[in-house]
């Protein structure tokens, strides 16, 4: 029998469309009838959509990036 | 006038080149380096991967300063070892394995390294494999978009992605936040591709966990 426990261990499938098309079915079947597991499924899913925010965050700050700059040039030999 | 013109014709032939460069690939740039000498072809480099070389040895220091002077080296590295590239793995795989190596080798340096805990046995249902009471309290998956990508939240997300164990951040850092293949992960980290899919799920499982607790805490 389907359990919560089999939908948390096939979430990342699951998102990434990779189950087989009768664990599919089965987890949609019990997260349909379970509320716990559709609030872990929307909570997981709005999860990934925070972390994916971070993407556009840029690391470097110019006085980084400057300081890099000056290293270099005072590293590198002229060719 | 004819300045003017002198003028306009350098910085077509300047935008044209800087253009062309910014078109060429990784494999074209380093190849412009080591066999030219071409300074703007590193400077490119530089340009193209600051952010990621800079973010992932963040990532596994969690600290900035750290994070320079990994940052630092990687680049001084590549000045003299670009010519090792073989380009048989992408470059940027290439790059993030010196980025890492280095990173390891600074806290070891610093004796700042620490210890591993395995995450292996966290997951969020019971001893019977149930989610009975344990999620839908803390359900916040329809919070408007304005509380859900608001400042304050990326920083708890952060800040949760720093407390994970070194071996879960730095996956986790790959996967989710530079977008990389569970093979690319693999392949830069030198772990098996079940280990870096085990990491990242148990990663996941822990960083919504921290969300729901920042969003049950916040309403009341």
């Amino acid at each position: 029998m389907f359990m919560c426990k089999d939908v948390v261990e096939n979430i990342m499938e699951y998102i990434d469309s990779e189950l087989d098309l009768q664990t599919l079915k089965e987890l949609e079947k019990h997260t349909g009838d379970c509320p716990e597991c559709m609030a872990f499924v929307n909570t997981y899913k709005r999860m990934l959509e925070i972390t994916g925010k971070l993407k556009d965050k840029p690391f470097v700050t110019p006085e980084v990036r400057n300081r890099l700059r000056v290293l270099l040039k005072s590293k590198i030999k002229p060719v | 006038m004819e300045i003017g013109f002198f003028k306009k014709l350098i910085n077509v032939i300047v935008t044209k080149d800087n253009e062309r460069l910014s078109d060429k690939s990784d494999v074209e740039l380093v190849n412009l380096y080591t066999n030219k000498g071409d300074e703007s072809a590193f400077d490119e480099i530089v340009t193209r991967y600051s952010d990621r070389v800079y973010g992932f040895a963040l990532r596994i220091t969690r600290n900035a300063n750290d994070a320079e002077e990994v940052f630092q080296e990687v680049f001084l590295t590549l000045t003299k070892k670009l010519d090792t590239f073989r380009a048989e793995s992408k470059f940027s795989s290439w790059l993030y394995r010196v980025t890492a190596n280095a990173s390891y080798m600074y806290l070891r340096s610093q004796k700042k390294h620490e210890s591993n805990i395995s995450l292996e046995n966290y997951y969020p249902y019971d001893e019977k494999g149930t989610l009975m009471g344990k999620i839908m309290d803390k359900d916040w998956s329809s919070r408007p978009d304005i509380t859900i990508f608001s400042k304050e939240a990326l920083d708890i997300i952060d800040k949760s992605i720093n407390e994970l164990p070194e071996s879960y951040r730095a996956v986790f850092h790959l996967r989710d936040i530079d977008g990389l293949s569970n093979e690319e992960a693999a392949n830069i980290l030198e772990i098996s591709i079940p280990a870096v899919k085990s990491r990242l799920h148990r990663a996941r499982l822990f960083l919504r966990d921290r969300l729901s607790d920042y969003f049950h805490e916040w309403r009341r």
